[in-house]
Order: C-alpha cells, then sequence, then structure tokens
C-alpha cells in the first residue's frame, strides 16, 4: 500500500473538518435538549431529514435558494417542534425514563416512515444550484464550496448559540432550567415554556444541518439513521450535557472518519468513530468535557 | 394427591391444564392449516410464534429489569449467521446449530456488557449504535459480504437432518417447542431472586444497591438470557427462510422493534404481556407489509408507519399495556396471571 503524503493527510483533514461541521450541528441539538430536559430526542435527525426535503422542495417547485429558504427551514422546523414539545413531550416529562425512551423511539418510527410513505421510497438529488457543483482547489486540497459553506454557517450557527445562551433572558432561563428546574421555576421562569423553545431550538439547529445536507447529498427518506447515530456518539464522547463540548467532538469524529479512510479501508471509515466510542465508554465514560 | 407430593400446588393444575389445552390448539390449528394449504396464515402463525420467543427473552431484561435495548436484532443476527455458516460450510445440522447459535449470542452479549455503564436512555442509544455497527462490519467481513447466504439445497432423505421443509407449516412445531421450553426456563427465572432482584433494580436501582444487591451482575444476567434465546430466534430465522443477508437479520425495526413493541403492547411488566402483544400486532404488521405494502410499493414503509403510530398512541394512551390495564381494572385477579409486581407506575403525568 503506498504511504499518504503529507498533502493527501491535510486534503483529508480538510474535508473530515468540513464534515465533522455538519455532525456537530445534529449533536449539538442532541446535547442542548438532553441538557436541559434529560430527555434524548431519538427523533432527532428525522428533523434534519425533513428539513432537506423542504429544502429540495422549495428549489424544485418555487426555485427558492436554499441558502435564501434556510432562514424559512429554521422558522419551521422551529414552530414544529415547538408544537411537538407541547403537544407530546410535554406529557411525559414526569413519567418514568421508559415512556421518555418509547415516545421518542416512536416520533422517530412515524417522523421517518411518514416521510417515506408521504415522499415516496425515492433517492433524490438536488440539482441546478448555480453553486453547487464548484469546487475550490488550494494545491493538493479540494474543498465544494457547499460544503463551505456549510462549516461558515455551522461555525456562526455555534457562536449564535453561545450569544444566544449567554446573553439573552431566554438563553440564561434555558441555562438555569438545566441547572436546576425547580430553583429556575422559583425565580420566575415559565419552565415549560423554556423547555419547548430549548426542544424546538434543539430540533431547528439539526435542521440547519439538513439544509446544508441537502446541497450535497442524495435525500431520502432513510438518511437519518445513520446520522442519528453518528450523533449520538459525538455527543457521548464530547461529553453528555455539554453543547460545545459535542460541537469539537463533532470536528473530531469527521477528521476521524476521512484520516481512517486514508490510512485503513474506506469502506470501514465509519468504523472509526464507533471505535472511537467503545474506546470512551471503556476508558471515560463521562466524555471529553463532562462532568463528574 | 400424588402430584402435590411432587411439589405441585392445587392452583397449577388448571394452569397446566390451560396450558395444554393452548399447546394442543396450536398444533391442531396448524396441521389444519397444512392440511388445506392455507401458506399464508401459516407464516403468520409461525412470525407470532418467533416474535413471541423474542419478545419474552426481550421482556426479562426490558420488562423486569428495566433496561431498554433496541438493539437486540445483534443477537438474532449472529445466530442467524452462526447457523448458517456451520452449515454451508461444515455441513453442520441446525439441529446442533442453533444452540451453538445461542451460546454465541450469550458470548457476545458479554463482550457488549461494558454498554451496561450507560443508563436508561444511553444503553437505548447505545444498542441502536451497535445494530449500525453489526451491519457495517457484517457487510464488509461476513462471508457472503453484503450479498448474503444462500443455504444449498437438500435431498428429500436428508430433510429432516437439515431441517429443510417446504412451506411453514413443519417450522411452526419447532417454533412452538422452543417457546414452550423458553417460558418453562423464564418462569423458573422470574420466580428466583434473580427475578426479585431484576425488578428491585428498575424500581430504584441506587436502593438495591443499598440492599447490597449487585445491579450490573443481575442486568448482565438478564442480558445474557435474553440474548441466548435472540441467537436462538435467529437460526430459527435460517432455517425458516435459508436466507440470511445483513439487511434482513439487521433489520432495526422487522426485527429488533417489532418483539419491543409486542411487548409494550401486551404490557412491559407482565410475564405473558409479549405473547398477548405478539398475537395481536405480528398479525396486523404482516397482513400490510404481505398485502398491502406489496400492492402498492410506491406505499413501501407503510407497515413501519402503521407500528410507528400504534407505538406513540399506545405510550401516550395506556403505556402499561393491555394486561397491565385489564389487571388495572381487576380483571386478572380470579386468573391469578403473573404479573411484575410493580409499585412504578407507568402513567404518564397529565
Amino acid at each position: 500500500m503506498l504511504m499518504p503524503t503529507l498533502e493527501d493527510i491535510v486534503g483529508a483533514i480538510v474535508s473530515g473538518l468540513l464534515m465533522g461541521s455538519i455532525y456537530s450541528l445534529i449533536a449539538m441539538g442532541l446535547a442542548l435538549i438532553w441538557g436541559v430536559m434529560n430527555v434524548i430526542n431519538f427523533a432527532q435527525a428525522e428533523f434534519m431529514t425533513l428539513a432537506a426535503f423542504l429544502t429540495f422542495f422549495l428549489w424544485t417547485l418555487f426555485k427558492v435558494d436554499p441558502l435564501l429558504a434556510l432562514p424559512i427551514i429554521f422558522a419551521v422546523i422551529f414552530a414544529l417542534g415547538y408544537a411537538i414539545e407541547q403537544g407530546i413531550i410535554k406529557r411525559v416529562l414526569g413519567a418514568p425514563p421508559l415512556n421518555q425512551i418509547f415516545l421518542t423511539f416512536a416520533l422517530l418510527l412515524v417522523m421517518r416512515y411518514g416521510m417515506m410513505v408521504g415522499f415516496g421510497p425515492f433517492t433524490r438529488i438536488l440539482s441546478g444550484v448555480p453553486y453547487a457543483e464548484i469546487t475550490l482547489r488550494y494545491g493538493p486540497v479540494a474543498v465544494p464550496l457547499p460544503k463551505l459553506i456549510g462549516l461558515i454557517i455551522s461555525i456562526s450557527t455555534a457562536l449564535l448559540l453561545y450569544l444566544f445562551l449567554t446573553r439573552t433572558y431566554t438563553g440564561i432561563a434555558i441555562r438555569a432550567a438545566a441547572q436546576n428546574s425547580q430553583a429556575a421555576q422559583l425565580m420566575g421562569v415559565d419552565i415549560h415554556k423554556i423547555y419547548g423553545i430549548a426542544f424546538a431550538l434543539g430540533v431547528a439547529i439539526s435542521g440547519i444541518g439538513g439544509v446544508i445536507l441537502a446541497l450535497f447529498f442524495p435525500i431520502y427518506a432513510e438518511m437519518g439513521a445513520y446520522f442519528c447515530v453518528l450523533a449520538f456518539i459525538i455527543v457521548v464522547f464530547g461529553g453528555f450535557s455539554s453543547i460545545f463540548g459535542a460541537y469539537i467532538a463533532g470536528l473530531i469524529i469527521g477528521i476521524s472518519e476521512t484520516v481512517s479512510a486514508l490510512f485503513i479501508n474506506p469502506s470501514l471509515k465509519t468504523l472509526a468513530a464507533f471505535a472511537i466510542f467503545i474506546i470512551t465508554l471503556l476508558i471515560k465514560p463521562t466524555g471529553l468535557f463532562g462532568k463528574g | 394427591m400424588a402430584l402435590e407430593k411432587l411439589g405441585f400446588k392445587e392452583i397449577m393444575y388448571k394452569k397446566i391444564i390451560v396450558g395444554i389445552v393452548a399447546v394442543l390448539s396450536l398444533f391442531i390449528l396448524n396441521y389444519l392449516l397444512e392440511t388445506f394449504d392455507i401458506a399464508f396464515a401459516a407464516a403468520v402463525l409461525f412470525l407470532v410464534l418467533m416474535y413471541s420467543i423474542m419478545g419474552m427473552a426481550w421482556n426479562i431484561l426490558g420488562g423486569y429489569g428495566g433496561v431498554i435495548s433496541f438493539g437486540h436484532g445483534v443477537f438474532f443476527g449472529l445466530g442467524a449467521y452462526i447457523v448458517m455458516s456451520l452449515w454451508l460450510f461444515y455441513g453442520l445440522t441446525p439441529w446442533i446449530g442453533i444452540p451453538i447459535a445461542g451460546i454465541c449470542a450469550v458470548i457476545l452479549a458479554g463482550g457488549l456488557s461494558i454498554l451496561l455503564r450507560l443508563r436508561g436512555h444511553w444503553f437505548a442509544l447505545a444498542t441502536i449504535a451497535m445494530i449500525y455497527i453489526f451491519l457495517l462490519l457484517f457487510q464488509a467481513y461476513a462471508p457472503g459480504g453484503a450479498a448474503g447466504l444462500q443455504a444449498p439445497i437438500v435431498p428429500p432423505e436428508k430433510q429432516l437432518y437439515y431441517l429443510a421443509f417446504a412451506g411453514p407449516y413443519f417450522y411452526v412445531y419447532l417454533a412452538l417447542t422452543i417457546l414452550i421450553i423458553e417460558i418453562i426456563f423464564l418462569r423458573k427465572v422470574v420466580n428466583s431472586h434473580i427475578g426479585y432482584y431484576l425488578q428491585a433494580i428498575r424500581e430504584d436501582e441506587d436502593a438495591a444497591k443499598a440492599l447490597g444487591i449487585n445491579p450490573f451482575k443481575y442486568k448482565l444476567i438478564a442480558l445474557l438470557i435474553s440474548a441466548f434465546f435472540w441467537g436462538i430466534a435467529g437460526g430459527l430465522y435460517t432455517v425458516r427462510f435459508r436466507f440470511v443477508d445483513p439487511y434482513c437479520v439487521f433489520d432495526l425495526i422487522l426485527i429488533s422493534e417489532y418483539p419491543v413493541i409486542a411487548a409494550l403492547l401486551g404490557g412491559l411488566y407482565e410475564f405473558w404481556g409479549p405473547i398477548v402483544g405478539t398475537v395481536i400486532f405480528v398479525p396486523i404488521a404482516e397482513y400490510l407489509r404481505a398485502q398491502v405494502v406489496s400492492a402498492f410499493p410506491r406505499y413501501y414503509g407503510l407497515h413501519y408507519f402503521i407500528s410507528g403510530i400504534i407505538f406513540l398512541i399506545l405510550i401516550y394512551v395506556a403505556p402499561e399495556g393491555i394486561l397491565g390495564r385489564l389487571r388495572e381494572r381487576q380483571y386478572l385477579k380470579r386468573f391469578k396471571i403473573r404479573s411484575g409486581n410493580s409499585n412504578l407506575k407507568l402513567k404518564n403525568r397529565y
């Protein structure tokens, strides 16, 4: 086997970073919801799939540019997430964890296969977006423009989320609810509204990932399956409720995928992520940035 | 009475008679189906029995132990592959291959026990991740790869030796026998200290620990027991369908989730819950898949969607399941049907 050159390694790291930034978006939403509500949203990646479908239909039917559609889709997914939290998930928050696990898992089945029945079991590819085909080249490093846009959007989303959580009243209330929901309630925080906003924000951030993914990834109803598993591994690796731990861990997982594809076997690149997952569980079950 | 000296109580006569009648009626039902050659009904009957085997075993870990696994399919898939490989490459009869499959599943479960370090939600998610790991591993490294393995054609005189019969009828008897053995074994487990310790751990892990119960040990025992029967069910799948590929045996919904939904439908804390749930759920799902979806391929996924809807409504309206609801209304009192004796109500907060 040929030894990969330094340029190959740099190229692999860059492309891993680009893909990892999208994984991070999905994982960040999962960590946010877990941190605030102590509920794992199994259907997290399904919201991403829905956003990808919305991007596809807005472009093919109404010629709405995916980047212009981003705020619209964010708002739609946010509203849907808020409605689902207030309508369904709120009911099981006080119930035994069994019910919560089953409920969000049932939500996964309903959403994933609802989309499959509704949109058909076909694979769609978004085509004709002017900037989606461009690839920038810097020597050995090839950067597809949509992935670069994805990285920029991903980083700015993380920054905006940080500002939101630290500088606004609602954000501080979310963090208070995460730390101690009863104390937050005593301070006059409307905990039900905060839970709704946190859930909606978590799924809407995954939705952003879906919009970017639609630019270069085939869109089909079951596309969320793999991303759901990856997002989970990232959250475990990053340290359960640490949102920014999840962001960094997502980048590391993305890089590990491409670098292991370069050195081991391209068809087994996803196993690197799983190996990281097992090692994390064995050595440091609290994750990279986890407390306690 | 002579039987009482052997440790049988009077209450048990009725139960044994009910059991024998149930088993005999299933035998007769299958015989009638064979006589009149109603293959679809017999195929559904086989699936009901196979999913009952899986659901009962899952319930030891999920219902009694409170450890929710969505990825028991890894044991099923391993069992299916073991039986198929032994048959294909070493000419070993599935009569020996199926128990070996169970033992291999137990060994795998021992390896996966590191996942028990995770609690609740995270264990459930980790098991889903396991399904994907095994799917990828078997695609890349298993004999046959992504294309799967096909069992050889068996000459008629070796039919019984290789368990290769036409139609589902013979396999119904086989599955029924395994299910009876399983029920007898699981009753012993549930009535022993293991069953009570598991329930204590489910109700309050820290309190159980304080009483000197090692939660990891008993969860591990439950995991091993359930893995054993899932491995056996995988072997049963192989001899019945004579074809395995990674996508079939590691299917997240069809293999790993159907028994879970069925157990929840029947009643999670009930000993007989999984069987009751399977008898109701599997025929519906199977009818949808075989009759509706195959007629309208455009709506592929409809059976999964309907199972999801059933799942969602169930957890929303009656998380205690059918038997749990009947018990609450005191209908089960006079039948003395075994329950998991839970103080922890599965009720949602309204």
